[in-house]
């Protein structure tokens, strides 16, 4: 299960905490002992082995740790000495920090004794590592909760969905299928019930979710990238890459760069070819330039005829 | 392997000796009665130094003392317990169960390792999470850059760090950097520290950083400042702007959200007045401009002249 040989030191860490752990443990089976340590069984019996040659100068059977584990359940004595849980690292009490404020950001705000039991925390591992990190989540963990919960148990859902392509707000039932990243952003892929078809949606962009009904059996998603677009970036290269959801490498000249960028969506795509008009130009398709040209002239009618104070 | 045990026996052993002692006790007596150390004295003595190196990366103190003040007696250590143990003191079963989904978020992210051990420590504890709590939330930090834990890393140690940096033309950049702070904003990560080479405090995103970050030098290299406030640093990158914008009913909703609608207002029919403020002021075009003709910037004017300019540009190059 752990996918690194551990090192010397990284084995001793996990003994120091594997004896407090026994210890309020007495007669965990070998099995969930492993697994609470992320270990395999034979690795875990490796580590006991090891723990049972520890104890107070001497060494005698008097001081060395006691430990017993052949009837597959393990126990320990004579280890008084490391029975204290050890102390969190700073960096255990950095993620821990930056965890709360997550968890903070996603209880119902009605719960008030967990918001001061947080704040309390919060400020006692403040107090150890200073103000050195915080988190401002964009996904509201209660919807990842019922996704989660969805899809174990095959249920369908019901979501407020803002689409940013669209500029709109929509419900929508969905069959989620699983969750995943998409450059660095939570994403559920589903199946649309609305949309009929495969459609991927971000965490950070659902107002509300529900479950519904069961779910029907769908297949899996055929490649979603219908529209192909050639560009040529001319400047602000980090930004429109980003915007076009292009991923970029150090650049060695100073000329032009071209890419190409999938979407499943020809309005994304436009939208963005609008939004960077002085950095980028697209160049193919011959109908992609035309779509852009209407959409600026329009645009561009709009405010020839609007009526601007002074 | 069996190295692997030997190393792996004789630090927990030190470790138990050390920590049950009272008084301090001398290298002379850990060479002498702690399992492990063999060799020439001269083996013994980098055996101990690399010992003592490797339990203090695990936060574990040892304390160095003399028996006697009054006289020059050969140094002596110990651990204390109270700087062993876990230190956030007493905790009842809301709290452990808050600290565990803390640490679970992190779950296959690039702090696993850290987020396992962490959670071993709050278990070996022995009080029951309170499971109620654990049913309707699921959260989570999903985060699969190496970067992070390095950065988090050299904060926690005090350690400078170097990278690459790409900018807008996307040139690499090398950065020297005092790290003080992560945060997540916008759905990314930013390490915010001391700019050696701008001599002025700066915020990087990680995912535009290109390469590893680097720890270089010593530990303990600089002090974070104890006034810190890193959200300050999101808000004062420059000084913010104000515009009047139009917005076709139920369209713009992400500037809807951010502005303020004006109550009276000489918008037409089927239009909306807002008030926004921006900082950057080439990004807030751009942003204008991929609403196309559901959004109208009113004033200021340069910045219309500026749009109206673009989309002329447009009609030129792909009309």
């Amino acid at each position: 299960m752990a996918k690194t040989q551990s090192t010397p030191v990284e084995k001793a860490a996990r003994l120091l905490d594997l004896v407090p752990f026994i210890s309020t443990h007495q007669g965990i089976a070998l099995s969930e002992l492993a697994e609470e340590f992320n270990l395999s069984v034979s690795e875990l019996l490796s580590d006991l082995n090891t723990l049972w040659m520890c104890g107070l100068p001497g060494y005698t059977p008097l001081e060395l740790i006691d430990l017993e584990f052949e009837s597959g359940y393990v126990s320990i004595r004579n280890a008084e000495v490391l029975q204290r849980v050890r102390l969190l690292t700073k960096q255990e009490l950095v993620i821990i920090l930056l965890g709360l404020d997550i968890l903070r950001s996603s209880l119902d705000p009605k719960r008030e004794d967990l918001q001061a039991a947080i704040s309390g925390l919060t400020r006692r591992i403040k107090e150890i590592v200073g103000n050195v990190a915080t988190a401002s989540p964009i996904v509201d963990s209660t919807h990842r909760a019922i996704i989660t919960q969805a899809i174990a148990s095959r249920m369908d859902l019901t979501v407020k969905y803002h689409s940013t392509i669209r500029d709109a707000v929509a419900e929508r039932v969905i069959t989620p299928l699983e969750l995943s990243l998409d450059l660095g952003f939570e994403v559920l892929n589903a199946y649309c019930q609305s949309a009929e078809g495969f459609r991927t949606f971000r965490l950070e962009n659902m107002r509300s979710v529900e479950l519904a009904g069961s779910s029907v059996n769908v297949s899996e998603p055929s490649d979603p990238s219908d529209y192909q677009w050639q560009l040529l970036i001319k400047s602000r290269f980090r930004t429109s890459s980003e915007r076009f959801r292009s991923t970029y490498k150090p650049r060695e000249s100073s000329a032009g760069e071209q890419v190409t960028v999938n979407s499943f969506s020809q309005d994304w795509l436009l939208r963005n070819a609008v939004s960077t008009l002085a950095s980028v130009e697209v160049q193919l398709p011959v109908s992609a330039r035309s779509l852009i040209a209407e959409k600026c002239q329009q645009t561009l009618e709009l405010y020839e005829n609007w009526v601007f104070p002074n | 392997m069996h190295t692997v045990s030997r190393k792996t026996e004789r630090l927990v052993n030190l470790t138990i000796a050390l920590l049950a002692t009272k008084r301090y006790i001398t290298k002379s007596e850990i060479f002498r009665t702690v399992d492990g150390y063999e060799g020439s004295d001269e083996s013994k003595e980098r055996m101990f130094e690399r010992d003592k190196d490797d339990l203090r990366n695990l936060g574990i103190e040892i304390e160095v003392g003399t028996f006697d003040p009054l006289f020059e007696d050969e140094t002596g250590y110990r651990i204390k317990p109270e700087n062993y143990q876990f230190q956030l003191g007493e905790v009842n079963a809301q709290e452990i169960t808050l600290l565990s989904l803390a640490a679970e978020a992190w779950r296959g992210a690039s702090m696993g390792q850290s987020a396992l051990s962490a959670l071993n420590k709050l278990h070996a504890i022995g009080i029951e999470s309170d499971s109620e709590l654990l049913l309707d939330l699921a959260p989570a930090i999903i985060n699969q850059d190496e970067n992070l834990a390095i950065a988090i890393s050299a904060i926690t140690s005090k350690t400078l760090l170097s990278f690459s940096y790409l900018n807008e033309e996307l040139q690499p950049q090398s950065r020297a950097l005092e790290p003080f702070a992560v945060t997540s904003r916008y759905g990314h990560w930013y390490i915010f520290g001391n700019d050696l080479d701008r001599k002025a405090n700066r915020l990087f995103r990680l995912d535009r950083v290109s390469g590893d970050l680097k720890l270089q030098g010593k530990s303990s290299a600089f002090e974070i400042p104890s006034d810190l406030d890193v959200n300050s640093a999101f808000a004062t990158a420059s000084g913010a702007s104000h515009a009047i914008i139009f917005l076709r009913d139920g369209r713009g909703l992400n500037l809807r959200s951010r502005g303020s609608q004006s109550a009276a207002t000489s918008a037409p029919a089927g239009w909306q007045e807002f008030k926004m403020e921006f900082r950057d002021h080439e990004r807030f075009i751009e942003e204008i401009l991929w609403y196309g003709n559901d959004v109208i910037v009113s004033e200021p004017a340069d910045l219309r002249i500026e749009i109206l300019n673009r989309l002329r540009v447009g009609v030129v190059t792909y009309g």
